[in-house]
């Protein structure tokens, strides 16, 4: 008689607290639960009655790793809500501080978080002494972005100069310049990732299921667009609340969705598989070096899709900066006339898509707010996954499948304190 | 004032022009009068360091000129010639303060050995006199007579930007967010000529924000290394209230202990300034005489409409002019213009002081317990901003930094200010300025009298900036001083002169130091011996201090424990309460420190001499007492009876156990001891220090008390000596302040005017009478 | 022997630990070369439970986490509270402003009791803490600053002045004569005035200074526009736990 059991508490190497619950008995499965434990941190009682430019600095701080991603739809959303539309100048910047975030939550994914992984290692400490060179580099393009977004907005974590209606500070053309050099040599830096990747077996595991983005006509989509699904093509943003259809499990303080089917994924697989045709060159070729094509339903490829983007992120980031060097900068009126109203600011978060829905009066106080986080969407699919790769690996060792089932949930890339937090509230 | 500048006033041509053409041979500015009346008038147009003058003149006498100089410039230092010297003429000018006298016929070479020690000695005499009264002077338009000004036109100067733009960074004034800055130039259109006042001011390149002085490396290739800067700027636009703000700093840090990092900039710096034809609405800089300037820049432009009239003020500007510019003799008319945007430029100040200038010494000497000061300070919010944007601040606070891998690191200074909480704050956690009044307080005090009497300029130069800065509207220079305006004398001002240290590049690089012995007196407590690597004494008197540093924590004050008779090596006895202390008590044997030093002025050996010496230490005010008790004991017979109390608070915290033992026994010393507080086996006196002091004989005219101990024991201790009749000037007490340079420029020790570093830390009762911060 | 670092995050972002990963590599590599790093969930999957120097993030907002950390200092030596959640209690305290049970019922429905929350607090609310690094997120030359002090065996060298001296050393214009507010004169620099120079203003987020003048403050903000309510919503955002709110 065999029993399996595996209690991986506090799953590390990923962003927020989660656990992996597995109790199976001669080959028969009697539990099996991805559990989010994270605290409720309960911030619609921060957004409560706050005013209009308070609420995106605030709202920046659900999340330290993806604070871009949602400073930038906190702005989206009101800026709907008052009817303001960004200058082109405005759209440009924001663009090129969004690239800074994919990067670097990307990189710092997939070489710090994902790949110990496939070489053996606990963390990538040990990696200083063996592949000195590798987290030289990593450190490297996570650096680049950090300073990317700090010429843009003063700062990475929480970034201070985006603001409703535009930016307080413009960038310096000089350090734009510095900056667009060092983007080349990334370039240098990620063909070494993508010849690190070609070496690493990812494990093939296939689980068709739905997959929902933001889809831009113009532009591989990260802060525009309408909402796309596999199954269900597209439709606007306003149906947003159809789509997710959020609710309540006991085991767990995150809410989960589903849609077509029991589950779906967001994320860079989903943005991938939605929007192929819409990569960059440079982007393309790697994706094709590493073996991923468009639809590709194998969880632990989200990671080579990360890969993927980054690249994305830093050609789109030359090309933008090259358009701003060339066209200059000019101050302009940030100036914001306040108005009642009800506007939805989504994004595509480094790990998927990400509504910010806010409701304000006519003072340009905040009332009613609701949010949903990519993670959130993720955690029914990271669920519904383990159901069906269990069956496949319970022969194995315990300690193997523990970290198969740990590879797949950080394959996700999940940020789960954000996705604990964000749900509907109205204030009187 | 121009350095090395000699006004010779003598009647006869001969003598005149043969002074005149040596002393130019010999790389002097030289100005000549014939007459005495002559003479004032050119001292009223420019400034000289020396005169030389003939008793004898037509019209006003010498000794009539001597006693308008000393009046109007009594920094300038005069020499006396004269064919009959008679005694009561001598004794006059001596009295008047004059330098010296030569007989004529006058050897030159004589008379430049004597101008050049004059010009080298560092104040023999203060700056400012207090026997003769401040004459103030009458608020007046001083016609500013043009030396060399020549007309440029705007693209000439923008030529002449351009040009320096090529060989060095050039700043100057630009508009942001709807006020001044200054900042780098890109291009000529950037530069802003009219402009009311800048937010920063541009002192800020000479004294940098943060700079770093020292760079170390720790390990086996330890070493220390001073860093400068001697970057070249060009600094273009500067205001004349801020280019007299620029002459307060060089002479702060270039003429005592000349500071390296400041030099270096200054030499390096173009300075362009512009005359201020619309001033701020907070300005009152006429009434602080700086709206105009005839010194202190390299170069000056007047706005006249289509040109600019451009004065030189320096050979470089000459240079720079002659180099990099096409410029013109001015018209008749153009002079006439100048003068007229000038008087115009007067009428635009809205703000003026209530009192002549040179009446705020007395105002505020007489003001020190006004309500005004608890009142107006209660909104203060102790920010800073008030000092951070003021041209003549230079108070500054020194750290060390290291690299991750503690291998290396630097020492740095940036801009600290006496009204922040914790400035006067020492290591065990006693602030000296702790509360807000007495910070308010201090400042204005700066400002309006103790950097006059250290320096002979004011410390405002009535830019307005602080009043615009502060958020809480209280910290305008003008109101405070308008407010407290009355009449009041000018008190006799102790002698404030910066002790001259060390050469210019070490001023604050350490000299190593070899630990050779460790002994433990207490728990919290060590005595360490040092010897100097280079092998020579430390050269210290008792009562003097040294620095001391372990590189990467930081560097702490340490009075010096043992007496200069012991040879080669000295003694500090340190307790353990900041860093640097418990880095030293972590320290072994052979280990390695840096010292500098010694500073401070020691105990008055010679005042002590024949008389009886009454020694009284409270706890480890026995550490620098100690130093006096050896020396005194080492020179026994110059000496009247020694008396030495102790006081300890425990018997487990009495110190240098084998020495007490020993003065307990020895003729020579009197001791008595007591504790605070008993234990089971202490047989002695048990009771606070001023419990021994009624059980001593005194004879009150022949004895002097030396006190040391915590702040609270002199109050009581100074209580029970009065009893026994003995004067203030026969009571010595040394006190600590909050030590940092050690060289009298940092600030942080300051006791109202007083700097400890160099006026103290040994003061006699009757000085602190006038020190009102002091105990 | 090298020092063993182990960091915990409670309840928050994860923004300051990430930022703690914010170095060159050589930075990196004198870092692991200075100190043991035995426990960091986020990025490391080995862990000790013997370290010497615990870093901790977030605030305190369960019955859980209480004892979490009475565990933590009963091991470690030193304490750091990194970031302002675990400072000062952050912006996590905005909520303590709503009634506990009606925030759980608005957001979890009838499944509210399966959720327990308490009002949020900073570290030094549970357990003595011995350093702090503060600001949301903190300086990461600043967290560099206390590891170095530790290892020299010296206090670090955090300012007790206002944000407006390093705002003048920046060569800022005040933002008052811009048209807006600020906190800046009653809290604590050390971050450069990075929020100003980046075109805001000061929010307060590393704390007070040790002695401030609020009602000086409230005044001033008075003074330039704000009603008291706005004012009160001002301190709240980061100074909840302070209670100068009242």
């Amino acid at each position: 008689m065999r029993q399996v059991n595996v209690n991986v508490h506090q799953v590390t190497r990923v962003e927020g607290h989660g656990n992996i619950v597995l109790n199976a008995k001669n080959g028969h499965i009697e539990e099996l639960r991805w559990e989010v434990t994270e605290s409720p941190r309960l911030f619609e009682a921060m957004l409560r009655g706050r005013y209009y430019e308070d609420v995106p600095y605030i709202a920046s701080r659900i999340c330290g790793i993806c604070s871009i991603a949602h400073s930038t739809a906190s702005i989206q959303a009101t800026e709907a809500a008052f009817g303001i539309q960004p200058s082109e100048q405005t759209l440009l910047l924001r663009k090129l501080l969004y690239n800074a975030e994919i990067l670097e939550s990307h990189i710092l994914h997939v070489l710090f978080l994902a790949a110990p992984d496939f070489l053996g290692v606990g963390s990538v400490f040990p990696l200083v002494e063996t592949h000195k060179d590798v987290v030289v580099m990593a450190l490297r393009l996570k650096k680049l972005a950090y300073n990317l977004a700090e010429t843009l907005a003063g700062r990475k974590t929480h970034p201070i100069s985006c603001v409703v209606g535009g930016f307080a500070k413009l960038p310096d053309l000089g350090e734009l310049e510095a900056l667009r050099k060092r983007l080349e040599d990334a370039l240098v830096d990620l063909d070494t990732t993508v010849e690190l990747f070609k070496t690493l077996s990812i494990p093939d595991f296939v689980r068709e299921t739905e997959y929902i983005a933001l889809k831009d006509p113009k532009e591989y989509a990260f802060i525009s667009g309408q909402i796309a699904s596999t199954d269900a093509g597209i439709g606007p943003l306003s149906n947003y609340l159809e789509v997710t259809n959020e609710f309540c499990v006991p085991y767990s303080t995150a809410k989960y969705t589903k849609n077509k089917r029991d589950s779906y994924m967001v994320g860079a697989l989903a943005r991938f598989n939605n929007n192929y045709d819409q990569l960059l060159p440079r982007a393309k070729g790697v994706a094709k070096e590493l073996g991923l094509s468009a639809p590709s339903h194998n969880p632990f490829m989200i990671t080579v899709a990360q890969v993927v983007e980054a690249v994305h992120a830093a050609e789109d980031s030359l090309n933008i900066i090259d358009q701003i060097l060339a066209r200059g900068l000019v101050e302009e009126d940030n100036r914001v006339k306040v108005r009642a109203g009800r506007g939805i600011g989504a994004v595509e978060a480094p790990r998927g898509i990400l509504f910010h829905d806010y409701t304000y009066d006519e003072n340009g106080v905040l009332t009613e707010a609701n949010c949903i986080i990519p993670t959130n969407q993720n955690h029914n699919n990271i669920q519904k996954d383990m159901e069906a790769l269990v069956p496949l690996i319970l022969s194995r060792p315990q300690d193997e499948i523990a970290h198969t089932l740990e590879m797949l949930v950080r394959a996700y890339d999940p940020c789960i304190s954000c996705s604990t937090h964000l749900l509907k509230v109205s204030f009187k | 004032m121009q350095e090395n500048s000699v006004l010779i006033v003598d009647d006869e041509p001969i003598v005149r022009e043969s002074i005149r053409d040596w002393l130019k041979d010999a790389g002097y500015q030289v100005a000549t009068a014939e007459t005495g009346e002559e003479a004032l008038e050119m001292i009223e147009k420019q400034d000289f360091s020396v005169m030389v003058l003939d008793i004898r003149l037509p019209g006003q006498t010498g000794i009539t000129v001597l006693k308008e100089v000393k009046a109007q410039r009594p920094w300038i230092k005069s020499i006396i010639i004269t064919a009959y010297p008679s005694a009561e003429t001598t004794a006059e000018a001596t009295r008047l303060g004059a330098i010296d006298y030569l007989i004529k016929p006058v050897a030159p070479d004589d008379l430049e050995r004597l101008i050049q020690e004059t010009l080298d000695s560092v104040g023999r005499e203060p700056t400012v006199t207090t026997e003769v009264e401040i004459r103030p002077k009458p608020p007046v338009v001083e016609v500013v007579e043009v030396k060399k000004s020549l007309v440029i036109t705007k693209d000439s100067l923008r030529f002449m930007v351009e040009s320096l733009a090529k060989e060095m960074e050039v700043v100057g004034v630009k508009s942001r967010h709807g006020k001044y800055v200054y900042d780098r130039i890109s291009s000529f259109e950037e530069l802003c000529l009219d402009y009311d006042v800048t937010v920063m001011p541009p002192t800020k390149y000479l004294l940098p924000a943060r700079e770093t002085l020292l760079k170390f490396k720790a390990g086996d290739e330890s070493k220390i290394e001073p860093v400068t800067d001697a970057s070249p700027r060009a600094i273009v636009g500067i205001h004349p209230y801020d280019i007299k703000a620029i002459e307060l700093l060089d002479e702060v840090f270039m003429t005592s202990n000349p500071d390296p990092n400041y030099i270096a900039r200054r030499q390096n710096t173009i300075i362009i300034g512009v005359d201020c034809l619309n001033p701020s609405p907070k300005s009152f800089a006429p009434s602080m005489g700086t709206h105009l300037t005839e010194t202190g820049f390299d170069l000056l432009l007047t706005d006249i409409g289509a040109d600019y009239v451009i004065t030189v003020g320096s050979e470089k500007g000459a240079e720079l002019l002659t180099k990099c510019a096409q410029v013109r003799e001015p018209t008749g008319d153009e002079i006439a213009k100048q003068k007229e945007v000038r008087d115009e430029a007067l009428t635009k100040y809205k703000l003026s002081l209530e009192v002549p200038r040179e009446r705020l010494p007395k105002l505020l000497e007489d003001s020190y317990d006004d309500p005004y000061w608890e009142s107006r300070s209660s909104s203060c919010l102790s920010c800073g901003s008030c000092v951070m944007v003021c041209p003549t601040c230079f108070c500054f606070d020194v750290k060390d930094e290291v690299a991750l891998n503690l291998k290396a690191g630097e020492r740095l200074r940036q801009w600290d200010g006496c009204v922040l909480v914790d400035f006067a704050k020492v290591a065990t956690g006693e602030n000296f300025r702790h509360d807000k009044a007495s910070r308010f307080r201090h400042r204005i005090y700066r400002k309006g009298k103790y950097i006059l009497e250290r320096y002979g300029k004011f410390g405002c130069v009535g830019c307005g900036r602080c009043a615009t800065a502060c958020l809480a509207d209280n910290a305008s220079l003008l109101e405070a001083f308008n407010a407290i305006a009355e009449s009041a004398r000018i008190k006799e001002a102790a002698m404030r002169i910066i002790k001259e240290v060390r050469p210019e590049t070490e001023l604050y690089a350490p000299r190593p130091a070899e630990l050779v012995k460790i002994k433990e007196l207490t728990p919290g407590e060590k005595v360490f011996e040092f010897r100097l690597k280079d092998g020579k004494a430390l050269g210290h008197w008792p009562g003097q201090f040294v620095e001391v540093s372990v590189m990467g924590i930081g560097e702490a004050p340490i009075s010096i424990s043992s007496s200069p008779t012991i040879d080669g090596t000295f003694q500090l006895a340190i307790r353990n309460v900041g860093d640097v202390t418990n880095a030293l008590h972590n320290l072994e044997k052979g280990a390695t420190v840096g010292i500098r030093g010694p500073f401070g002025n020691g105990f008055p050996l010679e005042a002590l001499e024949g008389k009886d010496v009454l020694f009284i230490a409270g706890g480890i005010g026995l550490f620098p007492l100690r130093s006096l008790i050896q020396y005194t004991l080492d020179h026994r017979s110059s000496y009247g009876r020694a008396i030495l109390l102790f006081g300890a608070r425990s018997p487990a915290e009495r110190l240098f156990l084998d020495e007490l033992a020993a003065w307990s026994q020895s003729p020579d010393i009197e001791f008595h001891e007591t504790v605070d507080r008993g234990d089971e086996t202490w047989q002695g006196n048990v009771g606070v220090i001023t419990t021994l002091i009624p059980k001593v004989q005194i004879d009150p005219g022949k004895t002097i008390a030396v006190v040391v101990g915590p702040p609270i024991m002199y109050r009581f201790v100074i209580g029970e000596l009065k009893k026994r009749d003995i004067p203030d000037e026969n009571i010595i007490l040394s006190l600590e302040r909050r030590m940092k340079c050690g060289v009298g420029k940092c600030g942080h020790c300051q006791i109202n005017g007083v700097y400890v570093c160099q006026e103290g830390p040994v003061f006699t009762l009757a000085q602190l009478r006038n020190l009102r911060e002091a105990v | 022997m090298k020092p063993k670092v182990a960091f915990f995050d409670f309840t928050g972002c994860e923004g300051c630990q990430l930022d703690a990963l914010n170095l060159e590599g050589e930075e990196l590599i004198d870092l692991l070369n200075a100190v043991d790093i035995v426990n960091f969930r986020e990025v490391k999957t080995e862990r000790e439970d013997n370290y010497d120097i615990a870093f901790i993030e977030g605030s305190i907002s369960r019955e859980s986490e209480i004892s979490r950390l009475q565990k933590i200092r009963d091991q470690a030596k030193v304490i750091v509270a990194l970031g302002t959640c675990a400072c000062i209690g952050g912006i996590n305290c905005l909520k303590n402003h709503l009634p506990m049970e009606e925030a759980l019922r608005i957001v979890y429905g009838e499944d509210a009791k399966n959720y327990d929350t308490i009002p949020a607090r900073p570290a030094d609310a549970v357990v003595p803490v011995d350093y702090y690094v503060r600001g949301c997120p903190p300086i990461t030359a600043e967290l560099i600053k206390v590891i170095k002090a530790l290892l020299l065996g010296k206090k670090p060298d955090i300012p007790n002045y206002p944000v407006c001296v390093e705002c003048k050393m920046a060569g800022n214009v005040c933002v008052f004569e811009r048209g807006m507010t600020c906190l800046g004169p009653v809290v604590r620099a050390g971050c450069n005035a990075i929020c100003v120079t980046s075109g805001r203003h000061c929010w307060g987020c590393r704390g007070l200074v040790d002695d401030p003048n609020i009602d000086s403050e409230k005044d001033i903000l008075q003074k330039y526009g704000l009603t008291v309510e706005q004012v009160v919503e001002k301190f709240k955002i980061y100074n909840t736990y302070a209670e100068v709110t009242k």
